[in-house]
């Protein structure tokens, strides 16, 4: 036995007007759970504390609640010192037993057709990954498209797929799927992290029906216009200004000294058009540390927005292409610095080379420290790096080495997941939570590293947002200033 | 509150498991149903917990006369034959509905529902959903029945019958916040699972705590072999808090092994030709007997390893398993899991007809609460489907009873009205005596028993039902019900193991020799109710 302290959340809404965190000292077993911590709680100290939980075993969902802020199962997470416990974000009934039933009585049910249908091993296959969902609604607490907008939420969409993909049910819902809010999801996948299953809600289930959607003629016009403008250019945004791919003057940039490593560089339609300057900061900084750079012209957009919207008519053309460029060329390590191409093509793509963010590129090869600049940055992680590549550590220690951080929570800034421009309320709704918490930070500046979070973010802050390439090269300027100065201010000593 | 101001309905189902669900479905084609759970229908009850799966007859290969000799060889011929032959005739059947329900099973490359081997059956017919078969019987249960009218109340426990002269016509019940809650019914069915909750080391859900069981004894039905509580023979060890978590059987029918300390495969000394594979009360005694020989590991189980198997099999067919003992920092592709005997399922309970009936007139019982269906032990596999099975059955008679005028005794109401408040005046937690209850049953009654240590627990059992329980607030009623309910069910089983002067399938009693054996036995059920006990002689004699 050992004794530990946590915080839980009471509240008694017919007795009081807010909730308060209480602080308990218990006794635990080795390796006790959440749920043993409030059983202590309860049996031991105050047995008015209201949780709910039944099988004990991560099985029948009753006992989500939020650990240091993330829904976890009380019985399955371990009980460490110093936590707080809170309620999901659902009506509180008491302390943490929570209204689940409003939302779990909206998920669809199966209708079967009047005459039993066949099933196949390949059915079952395909409807398995869906089926392990145990209803404790943790994904409802993360899902940032239902705090802005109306969404029935990620396991009412992955109920849908699930029903979408079995003959027996004889309706096709896609309609009510899209009524329930289909096309609100950003993609930017915590549903799937806080699920205590692993399913991957996002990719198996959204897109899959978003796809359903295209096959039924309904998919969001805007996204239609997105799909045309690739299908015609191979972008996925229109030109207006000379291109990165344009503007760099070689194939092969070689660095400015010994040569560490070699990369191919995958540009992504927004550094190549939008951002282009982003993209020639980060060809200085991998110079600068030793890599060289192999730009092949011929690449094309990822078909990320393709694939997030369900428009998958020609993917396959775009990933041909993009693969074989960078084949051609014997590179076996592809570098991508927008999160959403490198999570694409980490993700969707099958690749005979490596995929690399520039993150894991510098961090790799151990980049030459910059010079201190003396602002305040805050840094936004991007959710196709975060969740999609699992990149949270890289990025920080890069920006550590420029500049303070001061950190604010993991969210979503609303540009993900073709809500941008299909459902741009939303966008807005998302982008102004993220400028409220990065004002509450009081950073000088946003870092991030994903040109959608970047631009999108832009119009909610008053504060500049630069990507992490960006910073770095301002480091490496300002010790070259300072080094240049030195180098002048000598003689004269 | 008064007695008029209640729910009435033509049905009433008690507990919201597999056998309860099941039960409400198959009511709702005759009338108002209402279900009602003590936590909320379909997270209770053990079902969703059930990992390794369904038994069902559906190969040419097999048949249901296999299954019947598999099933009453296993239970040491203590089961009712007439419920058994039900149990493997109707099984497939009830398999049936759920496939056409929406279930997904595991399907062989052949487009047919795949089955696997599981302990004491001669044919593979262990149908699975990996090893979460119980949670996809439940999703698609739940799924369904928000198809029907029946009413849920959720998070509502009853706490009595409501009896008018000697049927019962209802239930009294606590609701969330403690408020008393009456339903009258035409007919009245209990579907409220088992209670193995009342030994320490148990894997039954926090609902396991034998309410059905006590609240059926006080309205007055018989019970039989409620000495017969199957100890399963692989609980998790560690961590201490999760001691007794269910560790599959499906990890045996899918290839794992039994080692001891000294890594011997010692299942070849109790049951050479079946090996892990044995009934379950063999392999809990030979895991027990190691442990208690001083070949166990330090934290008092055995090994069971699945290290040899290929990596796709244990991921494919074992997830939950992997995943849970990930969770506990063991990687069961790399290393063996520690295992140890857990009280798992009461075969016991009340005696019911093929019709479900028990022996009050209106209350009907199915599922785990009911005796009968599994004898002295049971086989893995066969609870999923008694829950199909039987929850059908009890559905459509109490369904098809008559409608009766049902008139409530104020004096009962007024009686219960005056148990609960004392709770409120009461000076000891229930928390701080459950833990001397489960230890006693779990000393005293557990796999080894001898009369000595039987009264020496049942003493210790009726002591703490005297304890002054209280009730911190009125939403603490229902968990004061919750310990007299688990002090009277482990008194039950106390005093039927005294009733049983033989060593029975999962009964067994170290100060009985005898020369017969489960099939020339003597005996048949054990019975026991507020007017009567004993034990049967075979050929029904008492």
């Amino acid at each position: 036995m050992k004794k530990i302290s946590v915080k839980v959340l009471r509240f008694d809404p017919e007795k009081e007007r807010d909730p308060h965190l209480e602080t308990y000292l218990i006794p635990v077993n080795d390796g006790a759970r959440v749920l043993h911590a409030l059983h202590a709680i309860h049996d031991g100290i105050d047995s008015t504390l209201a949780y709910r939980y039944c099988c004990g075993s991560g099985q029948c969902g009753s006992c989500a609640v939020r650990v240091d802020g993330e829904p976890v199962l009380a019985c399955m997470e371990e009980a460490r010192e110093g936590i707080v416990i809170e309620p999901l974000k659902l009506p509180v009934k008491k302390d943490l037993v929570v209204d689940l039933l409003p939302m779990i009585n909206a998920l669809p049910h199966l209708e079967p057709a009047g005459e039993p249908v066949m099933l196949s091993k390949q059915d079952i296959d395909a409807i398995k990954p869906l089926r392990s969902c145990i209803e404790c609604l943790a994904c409802l607490s993360v899902c940032p498209a239902m705090d802005v907008t109306k969404f029935l939420g990620p396991t009412a969409m992955r109920q849908e797929m699930r029903l979408a993909l079995d003959p027996r049910n004889k309706a096709n819902r896609i309609t009510e799927a899209i009524r329930e809010g289909l096309f609100t999801c950003t993609t930017c996948q915590a549903c799937w992290k806080a699920c205590p299953k692993d399913i991957e809600i996002p990719g198996k289930a959204i897109e899959k029906l978003r796809a359903i959607a295209n096959r039924n003629g309904l998919t969001l016009p805007r996204h239609q216009e997105v799909a045309t403008l690739i299908k015609e250019t191979g972008r996925s945004v229109p030109k207006t200004e000379p291109t990165f791919l344009e503007l760099v003057p070689a194939e092969v940039i070689e660095p400015y000294g010994e040569v560490k490593g070699t990369v191919g560089f995958f540009v992504g339609c927004m550094y190549n058009m939008r951002l282009p300057k982003t993209a020639l900061d980060a060809i200085e900084v991998l110079r600068r540390n030793g890599i060289r750079v192999i730009i092949p012209k011929e690449q094309v957009c990822c078909g990320s927005p393709l694939i997030r919207t369900g428009q998958l008519s020609f993917l396959d053309t775009l990933k041909r292409r993009n693969i074989d460029s960078f084949v051609f060329r014997g590179i076996d390590t592809v570098m991508t610095m927008c999160a959403g191409c490198g999570s694409t093509l980490k993700n969707d793509y099958r690749t005979p080379f490596k995929v690399k963010d520039i993150s894991e590129v510098l961090a790799g090869c151990g980049i030459e420290p910059p010079a201190r600049l003396p602002v305040k940055a805050t840094y936004h992680d991007p959710c196709h790096l975060l969740r999609g590549q699992g990149i949270r550590d890289l990025p920080r220690q890069l920006v550590c080495q420029v500049i303070d951080l001061i950190e604010m929570p993991s969210i979503c800034c609303g540009s993900g997941g073709g809500v941008r421009s299909g459902n741009p309320e939303e966008a807005a709704a998302l982008g102004k939570r993220r400028g409220g918490e990065i004002q509450k930070t009081g950073a000088d500046i946003v870092i991030s590293s994903c040109p959608f979070c970047e631009f999108h973010i832009a119009g909610y802050t008053d504060k500049p947002v630069k990507n992490i390439a960006s910073v770095l090269l301002e480091g490496y300027t300002e010790k070259d200033r300072r080094k240049g100065a030195k180098a002048v201010s000598r003689p004269n000593e | 509150m008064r007695a008029d101001d209640c729910v009435d309905c033509h049905v009433l189902v008690i507990g919201s498991g597999g056998a309860g669900v099941r039960a409400a479905i198959e009511a709702s084609g005759y009338g108002d149903v209402v279900i009602v759970s003590k936590t909320i229908v379909g997270k209770g009850g053990c079902t969703p917990m059930a990992e390794g799966g369904y038994n069902a007859v559906l190969r040419e290969q097999d048949s249901c006369g296999i299954h019947f000799e598999d099933t009453m060889k296993g239970g040491a011929f203590l089961n009712d034959p007439s419920l058994v032959e039900i149990l493997v005739k109707e099984s497939a059947d009830r398999m049936a509905d759920l496939i056409h329900w929406g279930a997904v099973f595991d399907f062989t490359e052949d487009n047919e529902i795949a089955q696997r081997p599981f302990g004491g059956q001669r044919f593979p017919r262990t149908c699975y959903a990996g090893d979460r078969t119980g949670h996809e019987m439940m999703t698609t249960l739940i799924d369904h029945l928000s198809s029907t009218p029946v009413v849920q109340m959720n998070e509502v426990a009853v706490i009595d019958l409501i009896k008018d002269g000697d049927a019962v016509i209802g239930a009294i019940a606590l609701d969330e916040k403690g408020e008393m809650v009456m339903i009258k019914a035409d007919s009245t069915i209990l579907a409220t699972g088992g209670g193995t909750r009342i030994f320490d080391i148990s894997t039954n859900s926090a609902s396991g705590t034998g309410d059905g069981f006590a609240i059926g004894y006080r309205a007055g039905a018989e019970l039989i072999d409620m000495e017969m509580v199957q100890f399963h023979p692989t609980g998790a060890v560690y961590p201490y808090d999760a001691r007794g978590r269910l560790v599959t059987e499906a990890v045996r029918g899918e290839g794992g092994i039994l080692k001891n300390m000294l890594g011997e495969r010692f299942m070849t000394k109790y049951d050479p030709e079946r090996m892990e594979l044995s009934t379950r009360d063999v392999v809990a005694r030979a895991i027990a007997t190691e442990v208690l020989n001083g070949r166990g590991t330090k934290n008092g189980g055995v090994y069971l390893d699945v290290t040899h198997l290929p990596r796709e099999q244990i991921e494919a067919k074992l997830p939950v398993m992997l995943e849970q003992f990930l969770k506990f920092g063991v990687d069961i592709r790399n290393e063996p899991m520690e295992v140890a005997p857990t009280a798992h399922h009461v075969m016991g309970g009340l005696r019911i007809t093929p019709r479900c009936e028990s022996t009050l007139r209106g209350l009907f019982a199915c599922g785990e609460v009911a005796g009968g269906v599994h004898g002295a032990n049971r086989l893995g596999g066969n609870a999923l489907a008694d829950t199909q099975v039987f929850g059908k059955r009890a559905g459509e008679a109490a369904g098809k009873a008559e409608k009766r005028t049902k008139r409530i005794d104020e004096q009962q109401i007024v009686g219960e009205h005056e148990h609960l408040i004392r709770f409120l005046e009461g000076s000891v937690s229930p928390a701080a005596v459950t833990g001397d209850l489960q230890r006693a049953m779990w000393n005293g009654a557990g796999i080894f028993r001898n009369a000595t240590d039987l009264r020496a627990a049942l003493a210790k059992v009726m002591h703490l039902a005297r304890s002054d329980i209280r009730a911190a607030s009125a939403r603490n009623l229902p968990e004061c019900c919750t310990f007299q309910n688990m002090c009277l069910t482990a008194t039950l089983v106390c005093k039927s193991a005294l009733l049983r002067p033989e060593s029975r399938g999962a009964h067994v009693r170290t100060d009985i020799c005898h020369a017969w054996d489960a099939q020339t036995s003597p005996f048949s059920h054990t019975y026991i109710s507020k007017s009567h006990e004993g034990i049967m002689r075979r050929g029904g004699t008492a």
